[in-house]
Formats: C-alpha cells, structure tokens, sequence
C-alpha cells in the first residue's frame, strides 16, 4: 500500500493546497474534455508531476490493483449489444477514455499521497475549507489517522481470536456481526477516553493555524495550473 | 502563570464527544473496506466499507452520522488509506466507483433520521425493528442510485450497462450487511457502551 | 488553590462522592489513595470540569470551575490513566503542542512551551519521536510534558504508575519531585502507596464517596489498617 515516504523531491516541497489544486484542475479539465487529444495533454502533466515526486508509473498504480480489473469492466460492457451484432466496437471508445482519465487521476493522487504528511494534509483541510467546518475536517482528519492503526490491530486481534471461538458456528452473518460488535464495544471505549483528553486540554474551535506558506515554485506550479484551465475554458467556449 | 483564556471557543463537551465518534466511525468504515469475503451467490468480492456507513447512521444519527461520512470522504481524499482496499486520493472521487463514495455521507444521514427521527438519539436497542428495516433499504437505495449514476458518468457507459456492472453483483452482500447492522444495533454490549 | 466543598456526584442510584470538601493548597504535593470505586477519579475530574456536580461546587484559584472552563482546564493539568488512549498525535511535539494550540498562542509561544515542558521531564529534543515506539514510562512523561504545556498551578496524575516497572516509576517520580520544588502543585491518584509517600505532604484517604483520612504521610500511616490500600512495603 502506498503511503507518505519522506524526501526531498519538488513534489515534497511544494505547499499541500498545491499538490491538491493541480489535481482539482486535471480532475476538472479532464471531465470536461474526455479527448483523446486533451487526455493526451494531461498525460504529460501527468508524467511531469509523477517525474517531480520521484514516483514511476507502475510504483504510481500498483496501489490501486486492487481496483484495476473492475475498470476493464466497463469498456467491455459498452462494446456489448443485445442484439446482433453483438459486439460493438466503436461504443468501446468513451468507456476507454474514460478509464484512460480515471488512470490519470489515480496515478496523481498516488503522487500526492506519496509526497504528503498526514500533517500537511490536515493543514491544508483547515486552509481550505471555512470557519468550523474546517476545523471539524481538519481535527476529524488527524483522528481518523490516529484510530485506523488501532482499529486495525483490534480487527485483527477479533479475527484470529473469535475464528477460533466460533469454529462451529457457521452461519456467516453471526460471524461477522460477533466481530463488527466485538469491535464496536473496543472502539467506543477508546473514543471516550480520548474525548476526556481532549476536553482536558480545551479542544477549542478557533486554534492557533497550522503554519503553512507558499514559495515561489507553488506559484510557478500554480500559475502553469491556471494557464490550463484558461486553455480548457478557451476550447469550450470556441467548440 | 495563568494563560489569558479570553477569547479561546471551546468544543462544548457533547461535540467533543461527537467529532470523536465521528472520527471513529470514519476509520472503522476505513478499517472495514480492506476487509473483504465471498458469498458463493456472486463472483465479486464485498468488502465491509457499507456496514460502516451503516453503522455510523444507526449510532451517530442523522446530523453525526452525515458529518462522520463526510470525513471518510475527505480523509481519503487527503491520503488516508480508507477507500476500498485501502486506497485513497483525489482521483477515486472521479473514477467509476466514485460515485459510491459521494453517496455514503447521504446515506448514513438518511438511515440516521430514520431509525431516529430528526431529534435526539433513540437508545440504539429501543429502535423498532421496521424503522431500522426502512433506514437500512433506504441507505442502500441511496448508494446504489448514486453508484450506479457515478459509475454511468465516471466510466462513460449507459445506464443500463452501469445498472449491471456497478449493482447486480453487489445486493446479496448488502443484504448480508444489513443484518450485521442490525444484529449490532440490537447487541445489549453496545447498549450499555 | 483548589477549593472542593460539599461535592456530592451520583452515577444514576449509585452516589460516588458523598460530600467531600478538601483543599490543595499551591505547591502541596498529595496523594490521594484509595480502593477501585471509592471515588478518588471522580473527584479530580471534578476540578477541571470533566464532570458536574450534583451538589457542592469547586473553585481553582478563587473561580468556580463552571464559570471559566478553559481557566480551569489550564491552571489544573490532568495526566489520564493509560495515557495510551488520551494521546492526540503520532508525535511527541506534536501531541505536546495540541494544548497550546487550542488556546491560540502564537507559534514562537508554542515553541518555547514545547520545549520547556519536554525538557521538564527529562525529554529534551525528543520532538520528533513516534510515541507508539516510546517505553511506558517515556510515554507517561510525554503525558506530563502535555499538561505542563498548557502552564498549570497543579498537576494531577491518576494511577500514573500502573504497568511501569522500577526504573520507569523512580523516573517519573523524580519529575514529579522536581515540579513540586518548582512551585507547581502535584496530586497524585493511587491505589498502590509504594514510593510516593517520601515526597508527599498529605495523605488523603477516600472510601465509598467519603474522606477517611487526611493527615501528614507519618500520621496517616498509622490509621491504615483495615483500609482498603496497599501499604508502603
């Protein structure tokens, strides 16, 4: 699974609201223009940005193969007729682009994940997004990077313990629901212990704002961004 | 050596204790996604990501439940390895199972306002039976429309094709998940935590 | 100063703290010792507002704790049972910055109360250190280090020696020493009296809800038996 590696590529540099709004501007020019042209286009931002966080392509997607085969479903079911003659190649096409763009935007998010702290990323939550709302995500975010290695050692612990227990028992639902409870009843003490030590330590709304600025690069990446979207929003209104 | 507290808006302690269950709810929904199993009825394998949303609506309600979806959301935007298999970015919101992910914040909220109504949480084993019954079709209803829409707009494929690829293989083990949900809401263990 | 008086708190039917009244004074060290379910966690959450009261109330330095929370939750630092669960961040600087972030403080302010309060237990550029790799005792003293980030008058520990070997034990003992010197108040909770009457000014006694005992180390020591404690070895 790929994960944040520490480094010191222009990737790692960059400001997080950066890295999230050159993938915002791809994700957004990319609907907006499934070509083969344009996703052309894009594949080579694509390759600069994986080149500029030290990530090749196949490091890039082999997070996601878990995932991968389902997308060849659809090409195939676009191809499909129910009637003769059966297979029509040419509605393969936009199934295709489409998971030609999906792969794109995989691979960048890979990028960022790749080249982002969970720390970074909670700042730049609390950045974007306004007032308690962003203090909610941002807050939320680090919690929920704190409980997933806890809970998935209590899974784990469940699992082997309860696989044993319930050996004979085989209805499938009360397995997983012994687990799902066993669980539950775990995680619901933890969060309360962790909600008085963060009473005690005056959880408040409006804290002091993470420290984050941007440099020249961000505006440099950020200025070829803008330039863009200017190209895409130019060719949809001369379409 | 006193600090000056003036002007420090702290998290009233009922919200405190809100936004850790939601947290908590958001990772166990993460947690859930990598583990997966078979049902020999489909080829595909289901992954336990739904039961989270399920249960994030049956014990945080509709406001808690929405909110706590909502941070699943974006945590796996930013890079928390939640979505399916663990996986996480940006890009996932826009792929062809995208559409899954937009519809579980709505999910949990709607399952949450009708086992609960819109005030108040109902102790979870006081929730009648027919009510948690709607809330888990319902949830799932919702899923599934936006899934199958996502999937339809994200992969470039008629609805009709999207209905097959992104639903049919799925609702056995969905049914399975609401029982789970169920049986969990029911637990007298969880009652008294 | 910490002002309990006539603390009355029910859990349902049953009533954990019946009436306590007890005060620390600035720079006391006590140890408040007592059975599983005498009530002893009760009360010390009651004095930064963890809890309300059914009756009584509680004043820190000359305010009721209900009318100003944060100045409550500051001027009383509280170290939780299993600190494993109370942590907020992957990181020691991180975790020990959190307090001080919620109350705004400028970033060079955040700083400097890091790194005293690290340095205050014997953790000095440990910043960076993943906490889930710490030792039990290191990890109680990041707990430590947490509280006096928020720059408390006293400093409550409950059971801060449960699963913590000798060594360990002796060296968050001395830091409590250390603090106690330094003028800040320090309570500590326990139902186990090894080691910590040495530097305690007070031992106070709890059973079913009530004070029992409250006197000098070397006076209460006599009036333990048939308590519920574990006596000093």
């Amino acid at each position: 699974m790929l994960s944040h590696e520490p480094g010191d590529t222009l990737g790692h540099r960059l400001d997080p609201r950066t890295k999230l709004a050159v993938q915002a501007v791809v994700a957004a020019v990319a609907l907006a223009h499934a070509t083969p042209r344009w996703l052309l286009a894009l594949t080579v931002v694509c390759l600069l940005a994986l080149r500029g966080c030290g990530l090749s392509v196949p490091a890039a997607l082999a997070e996601y193969r878990g995932v991968l085969p389902f997308l060849l479903v659809a090409p195939l079911l676009g191809a499909l007729r129910l009637g003769p003659p059966w297979v029509d190649p040419a509605a393969a096409i936009d199934p295709l682009l489409s998971v030609y763009r999906t792969l794109l935007l995989l691979a960048l998010a890979a990028a960022y994940v790749h080249t982002t702290p969970p720390r970074d990323s909670r700042a730049a939550v609390a950045w974007l997004l306004p007032g308690t709302v962003g203090r909610y995500c941002a807050l939320g975010v680090s919690l929920v990077f704190r409980f997933l290695p806890l809970l998935q050692s209590d899974l784990r612990r469940l699992r082997a313990a309860s696989w044993v227990r319930l050996g004979d028992e085989r209805r499938v639902d009360r397995r997983v629901a012994h687990l799902a409870i066993g669980a539950l009843a775990r995680a619901f003490r933890r969060a309360d212990a962790l909600a008085l030590a963060l009473r005690a330590r005056c959880l408040s709304w409006n804290p002091t704002p993470p420290a984050l600025a941007f440099e020249w690069r961000d505006y440099a990446v950020l200025c070829v961004a803008a330039g863009i979207v200017a190209a895409a929003a130019l060719s949809l209104t001369t379409r | 050596m006193s600090t000056d507290t003036e002007g420090v808006a702290l998290v009233a302690d009922e919200a405190v204790a809100n936004v850790v269950r939601a947290a908590l709810f958001a990772a166990l929904t993460g947690v859930l996604s990598y583990v997966s199993f078979q049902l020999p009825v489909s080829p595909v394998p289901y992954t336990l990501q739904v039961l989270g949303v399920f249960l994030a609506g049956v014990f945080l309600g509709p406001t808690w439940g929405f909110a706590s979806l909502a941070l699943y959301v974006v945590a796996g935007a930013v890079g928390a390895p939640v979505y399916a298999y663990g996986a996480s970015g940006v890009g996932q919101l826009f792929s062809p199972w995208g559409g899954y992910l937009w519809s579980y914040p709505f999910a949990a909220g709607l399952l949450g306002y009708v086992a609960h109504g819109r005030d108040g949480l109902t102790p979870t084993g006081e929730i009648p039976l027919w009510r948690l019954a709607a809330g888990l079709g319902g949830a799932t209803v919702v899923i599934y429309a936006f899934g199958t829409v996502g999937y339809a707009v994200f992969a470039g494929v008629g609805l009709g094709a999207a209905v097959l690829a992104a639903a049919v293989p799925f609702v056995p083990g969905e049914i399975l998940k609401g029982v789970v949900a169920a049986l969990a809401a029911r637990s007298d263990r969880l009652r008294a935590a | 100063m910490i002002e309990t008086d006539g603390l009355v708190h029910r859990y349902g039917e049953a009533t954990a703290l019946d009436g306590v009244s007890l005060t620390i004074d600035d720079g006391e060290f006590v140890v408040i010792a007592g059975a599983n379910g005498s009530g002893k966690t009760t009360l010390v959450r009651h004095w930064n507002g963890l809890l309300e009261p059914d009756a009584g109330a509680v004043r820190v330095n000359g305010t009721r704790v209900d009318a100003d929370l944060v100045a409550a939750r500051t001027a009383v630092g509280m170290v939780f049972q299993e600190p494993r669960d109370g942590f907020v961040a992957p990181t020691v600087g991180e975790d020990v910055a959190f307090g001080p972030e919620n109350l705004g403080l400028s970033r060079e302010e955040i700083e400097a109360r890091v790194t005293d309060a690290l340095a205050a237990v014997n953790l000095d550029g440990r910043t960076a250190a993943r906490i889930d790799a710490l030792s039990g005792g290191e990890r109680e003293r990041v707990a430590i280090a947490a509280a006096l980030a928020m720059r408390p008058d006293h400093l409550v520990l409950d059971e801060p020696f449960t699963g913590l070997d000798a060594p360990a034990r002796e060296s968050v003992l001395d830091r409590l020493r250390a603090l106690d010197a330094s003028g800040t108040s320090v309570v500590v909770v326990t139902h186990d009296l090894r080691d910590v009457l040495a530097p305690a000014d007070r031992l106070v006694v709890l059973a079913d809800g009530s004070i029992v005992v409250d006197d000098t180390p070397a006076n209460a020591i006599e009036r333990l038996d048939g308590l519920p404690v574990e006596r000093p070895c």
